[in-house]
């Protein structure tokens, strides 16, 4: 399967700013992958680059093989709209209704039309005065109707209500399936959106935390709570992602496998050990504790 | 060249800035003139009088109304419209191209909405009463050649100026325009200093022409001006 | 809609065959597409496909071309057997792990089960 995005190393300073690290991840064709981490984790940068809207300091990023920055080809193949895009002065809907298909050469004029009606975007006000659901719609019919071979949606969601959510996921899924592309998505809301993945990349402080698909992520990390000290004993000598305690009552989320073994160890001590949600992964990767957060209380006996 | 048309359609997209605020500011601009000689022919000055010719040729008021609104469009087509265009697609290159494709069009077309208004007023003996708006000294007094020229030149200079500003500030933020401002105004002190000297002397010489030549100069490093501030800007 | 125990296309695969153990899906008769799955549970179409094709693999779906697709004939005992093998440690496991945290014997359990057999409901 050939790759529609291939980041190899690339990093992004602003002055003294690291927003991005090393970053090297590649999605293939056709995947509908998430893209997690907190804000300023350097998702937006990302997607930036990936849309020839910014050069990264160093590294390369290729999309569909071919550097996208000042790449009118390539370009064409992108979509992307920021969370915070700006509009041309006394922009109305029917402006970037009436442009926006001359610079998408797959625009879908009944995926438009669906979409306005549907999430309720109004005509007559101008966009600088639309609310911040009414800015993500728009964003919405621009990010879909253009059939972009590859589509970024940075945070869709945001200010959008319940009703207008599944219907952006029902579209997405619709036109996906008639027209397959390849679709990055980033999003605070992973407990409804983790179904329309395949892969799931985590980031935080600008570099790669997770990188693999959605069906192996449930792997990556399990949770163990109960009494403090039972789950202190058996994270000893593992990597902690992130601990919650509450009076006698401790959880830590580790990373990798529970073994058989240890889910029966655990039982014996009257803890409980899961496996680690997606959403539970990214708020685990993006809590302060560093790398080193190997508990060694010396080797077990 | 198609990303170079598609970015001149993104900016005729604005189609009332385009095409009818000029035409609204040329007719409130027209309309506030007639009041104003209303005022002074109550006050006793003679329509058709020798000072009143004058005194209405010397108005340039039209010109200050629409150099604002020019000077607004100008700073919008780059500062608000390129990190759209950026988004829709288009890159750098053709977006710096088709600006100035589009500024020489708005340049071309309120030329001609002069030539046809001042051809009016002439034609109705200036609208019947003697009101002089078009048919003004700064225009070239009814010269159409001179008036075609003058416009056009006008506008496109006062649009890429805008447009050079704008990319200042979409580049550099907030300092980008004032660190142009501060490198207009260097220039031109050195200029001075160096020309004053011989201020008399060009004074004598001075031609109309160099009008000209200065303004296609402006144009010319604005142009390279914004080009070389909107390559490598990002939008954030 | 679905769960966090488990990989998602496992949870659709084992959705459809509940269907067609209880009798929602008979043999012999079309079930929705993978798309219709992905479209109804808004999920990824690769994902669905992959819960298709486990059943397909499984020897329990098959695909008439053109049509769609079908439950086989004999689908239901398959998983029936299926299913039986997986009773023990699904059910009869915990139910017996949770009988010695009680404290209810073996003879106890018994009575219980007949009981809860007469009950007629």
């Amino acid at each position: 399967m050939t790759n529609a995005v291939d980041i190899r190393s690339i990093s992004r300073s602003f002055g003294r700013t690291r927003a991005l690290e090393d970053i090297t991840l590649s999605v293939p064709d056709g995947s509908i992958c998430g893209l997690f981490g907190r804000n300023g984790a350097g998702k937006t940068t990302i997607m930036s680059i990936l849309a020839g809207q910014d050069r990264p300091t160093s590294g390369n990023a290729k999309v569909f093989g071919e550097h996208p920055f000042e790449n009118s080809s390539t370009l064409s193949k992108i979509s992307f709209v920021r969370d915070n895009q700006r509009y041309p002065d006394d922009y109305r809907l029917h402006h970037v209704l009436r442009i926006a298909p001359r610079f998408a050469p797959n625009w879908s004029v009944d995926v438009a039309a669906e979409l306005v009606d549907g999430l309720r975007i109004p005509a007559k006000i101008p966009i600088k005065k639309f609310s911040r659901g009414q800015l993500s719609s728009i964003a919405i019919v621009m990010g879909l109707a253009s059939r972009a071979p590859l589509t970024l949606l940075d945070e869709p969601y945001l200010g959008l209500d319940i009703t207008a959510r599944a219907l952006f996921h029902d579209l997405l899924l619709r036109d996906y399936s008639a027209h397959p592309r390849t679709v990055i998505l980033s999003t605070h809301l992973i407990e409804e959106s983790e179904a329309l993945f395949d892969r799931v990349i985590i980031i935080d402080r600008g570099r790669v935390r997770v990188d693999c698909e959605r069906d192996e992520a449930s792997n990556l990390a399990f949770t163990i709570s109960g009494p403090a000290d039972a789950v202190d004993k058996l994270s000893t000598n593992r990597r902690v992602l992130l601990t919650h305690a509450a009076g006698g009552l401790r959880s830590a989320t580790i990373t990798g496998e529970a073994s058989d073994e240890l889910v029966l160890q655990a039982r014996t001590l009257g803890a409980t050990i899961s496996s680690a949600s997606l959403p539970e992964l990214v708020a685990a990767y993006g809590a302060d504790a560093p790398e080193s957060t190997l508990i060694k209380k010396g080797a077990r006996a | 060249m198609s990303a170079v048309v598609s970015t001149v359609r993104l900016h005729l997209n604005r189609r009332a800035a385009t095409f009818i605020v000029p035409l609204t500011i040329a007719g409130t601009v027209a309309l506030i003139s007639v009041l104003i000689a209303l005022i002074f022919w109550r006050s006793g000055s003679q329509p058709g009088s020798e000072g009143w010719i004058y005194g209405s040729q010397s108005n340039p008021g039209i010109v200050y109304a629409l150099l604002g609104f020019l000077g607004y469009l100008g700073v919008s087509t780059v500062a608000t419209t390129f990190p759209f265009a950026l988004t829709l697609g288009a890159t750098r290159r053709a977006f710096v191209a088709g600006t100035l494709i589009w500024d020489a069009m708005m340049a071309a077309y309120i030329a001609v909405i002069f030539a046809i208004l001042t051809a009016i007023e002439i034609a109705t003996n200036h609208w019947f009463v003697g009101f002089y708006i078009f048919d003004i000294y700064v225009l070239g007094g009814a010269d159409m050649p001179r008036l075609l020229l003058i416009v056009f030149l006008g506008v496109l200079t006062t649009l890429t100026i805008g447009g050079v500003f704008a990319a200042g500030w979409v580049r550099f933020g907030a300092l980008g325009p004032q660190l142009i401002a501060v490198g207009v105004v260097l220039a031109l002190a050195i200029a001075a200093i160096t020309l004053v000297p011989q201020a008399a002397a060009i004074a004598t010489a001075f031609q109309l022409w160099w009008l000209a030549a200065a303004s296609v100069t402006v144009i010319i490093l604005a142009a390279i001006g914004t080009w070389l501030l909107l390559r490598p800007a990002i939008v954030r | 809609m679905f769960t966090n125990e488990g990989p998602i296309f496992q949870q659709l695969a084992a959705m459809i065959a509940d269907g067609i153990v209880n009798g929602t899906y008979l043999e012999e008769t079309a079930v929705p597409s993978a798309t219709d799955f992905a479209a109804f549970h808004r999920m990824n179409p690769a994902t669905a496909s992959k819960g298709v094709n486990t059943l397909v693999d499984l020897g329990v779906l098959y695909k008439k071309r053109g049509v769609g697709m079908f439950v086989a004939s004999g689908a239901r005992e398959i998983l029936r057997a299926q299913r039986r093998d997986e009773f023990r440690k699904k059910y009869l496991q915990p139910l017996l792990r949770e009988t010695a945290v009680l404290g209810i014997t073996t003879g106890k359990l018994h009575s219980m089960i007949d009981d809860e057999g007469q009950d007629p409901r």
